[in-house]
């Protein structure tokens, strides 16, 4: 019974996955909200990562930039890696093979399911794994701006599905606008690219306005 | 760095960073874990640091992706995986970001638990009662779309109250390339058949490392300890038989007749401690077609788990008594 309710929600999740990046596709690049000016740009970023960062610090009594504690309700210790369980030890990951097991793709791509509960499990790596890189999208840029912090997108991706935080939420987001301004125009190559940082724009300062 | 260059290493995850990031571990806090207690609660966190490289587009989309579900997860509260505190960010260069994960600090993880343990090892009711703490972690992980794929007792950890938590998992990815800082080799002994033999996989992966974990409870070492994918899958195939050319998956380069005509062999002469019904269920984790292994929710329905309160006291006294042949039923 599990399995019927697992497989129509994986089974929505394809759909999402499989039509999102093609909605990108179709539209011609334009300047959808204006040209940007990207040294107030960069100071607004900084200044919000400066605000995030001062957080942690203070929330933790610990400094992550000098990975030194702090006094505070937190009383830290430095323990020897091999009395704690290995989990806990650092790692390293590359950010140009997020070490996705090549035959992964294969499971999505050619492996695809006549049956529903093969969809349903073939589902699960397509959901959890690495996008490859024409996915780079606006959600996920506008998720950077908070560096992991993804709590604080809930006041204006979660007007739908607060809880569920999901990409998805985000897509209704920058539809609305791109309708709003879509008949400002620019040059296209630069377009395409202004396109993309100006959902910072448009999105960070924007908690402020309201 | 280098992307990997061929899908036929199956230690894609790794072996691309296996070099690259040791010229970067001079710095920081490396061979230390910070550990800290909350005074007013009295719990215990501990941070794990990830290092991402970056590019011009900063962190790359999976990482993000990752923790984004790692925290929806986390409003779930899930008794049996670990709790994630806080995600903290740090750009250390252009090349690199450093992410905290602020963690609950577990003192032991399952590897070290059963080396603990005393002399005749754990009990069969406290094998059960880890299996389905260890199964409630996995179906809950599974229901929300979420694949383990490096499940071992390293990664499980277990309180002091004798609690299962899952760790490593989501973030998998960044976590379980630990090869990247320590010359530790990633073990295949829990990897199914169907990811050494670079089919196509999914959720089922778990539950055949959790089949190889249940083992190991009784057992107290490995099932199978193989030294390189043909050795692993000639490990498992000396135990469970090789499977009918019918099952052998048909998107792999690695032929059936590659290895020899073994028939599958009771599995109590490898665990002799476990009971039918147990026995039973480990055999239904170990099926070698992903596709007709137990899933984690069927497994916690199974009998093996059926027998809990008018049982335990009597199993309990049992206990000693350990019959060869599995003979112990409830």
């Amino acid at each position: 019974m599990s399995n019927v309710e697992l497989s129509s929600s994986a089974l929505e999740r394809l759909v999402a996955r499989r039509t999102f990046p093609l909605h990108r596709r179709t539209g011609v690049c334009r300047s959808l909200f204006g040209p940007v000016d990207h040294e107030e740009l960069s100071r607004d970023v900084k200044a919000k990562l400066r605000e995030i960062s001062e957080r942690d610090r203070q929330r933790w009594n610990f400094n992550f930039e000098a990975d030194t504690p702090l006094d505070g309700d937190y009383k830290w210790e430095e323990v020897p890696e091999e009395k704690s369980p290995a989990f806990y030890r650092d790692c390293v990951q590359s950010g140009r093979t997020p070490a996705t097991p090549v035959k992964q793709r294969a499971s999505s791509d050619c492996a695809l399911p006549e049956n529903p509960i093969v969809l349903e499990r073939l589902a699960v790596p397509e959901g959890s794994g690495a996008p490859c890189a024409a996915e780079v999208n606006q959600e996920n840029r506008a998720q950077k701006v908070y560096s992991g912090r993804t709590s604080r997108q809930l006041p204006f991706t979660g007007r739908k599905r607060s809880a569920s935080a999901d990409g998805n939420a985000r897509i209704t987001e920058f539809f609305v606008k791109r309708r709003r301004s879509a008949d400002k125009k620019t040059n296209e190559t630069s377009a395409c690219h202004l396109s993309k940082s100006a959902i910072l724009v448009e999105q960070t300062p924007r908690k402020r306005i309201r | 760095m280098t992307p990997v260059s061929s899908p036929s290493l199956s230690m894609a995850q790794c072996t691309g960073l296996q070099y690259e990031p040791v010229a970067e571990i001079g710095g920081g806090a490396y061979g230390t874990v910070y550990k800290a207690r909350d005074i007013e609660s009295g719990k215990f966190v501990a941070l794990k640091n990830v290092r991402v490289q970056t590019d011009q587009n900063g962190l790359p989309v999976s990482t993000v992706r990752e923790v984004a579900l790692l925290k929806r997860l986390e409003q779930f509260d899930h008794p049996n995986v670990v709790r994630l505190m806080d995600v903290c960010a740090t750009k250390r260069s252009d090349q690199e970001t450093k992410v905290t994960l602020v963690f609950e600090h577990v003192d032991q993880d399952l590897k070290t638990y059963l080396e603990r343990a005393p002399a005749p090892g754990l009990s069969p009711e406290r094998v059960k009662d880890l299996m389905k703490q260890l199964l409630s972690g996995l179906s809950f992980l599974h229901s929300n779309r979420v694949m383990h794929r490096d499940l071992k007792p390293e990664n499980i950890l277990v309180t002091s109250q004798g609690q299962v938590k899952l760790a490593d998992f989501g973030l998998a990815r960044i976590y379980s390339c630990h090869m990247a800082l320590t010359p530790v080799v990633v073990t295949l002994w829990y990897r199914p058949p169907e990811v050494l033999l670079q089919s196509s996989y999914a959720t089922p992966v778990d539950i055949w490392s959790t089949g190889c974990i249940f083992a190991e409870m009784f057992r107290r070492k490995p099932l199978f300890c193989g030294e390189s994918e043909m050795d692993q899958l000639g490990k498992i195939f000396e135990v469970l038989g090789l499977p009918p050319e019918e099952e052998w998956p048909t998107d792999v380069t690695v032929s059936r007749k590659n290895f020899p005509l073994l028939h599958a062999r009771p599995i109590t002469d490898f665990v002799p401690e476990i009971n039918e019904e147990g026995a039973q269920l480990l055999l239904q984790m170990l099926t070698f077609d992903p596709l007709k292994r137990v899933s984690a929710v069927k497994a916690l329905e199974h009998p093996y788990f059926q027998d809990e309160e008018p049982a335990t006291q009597t199993e309990s006294l049992n206990q000693g008594v350990k019959s060869a042949a599995g003979g112990i039923c409830v």
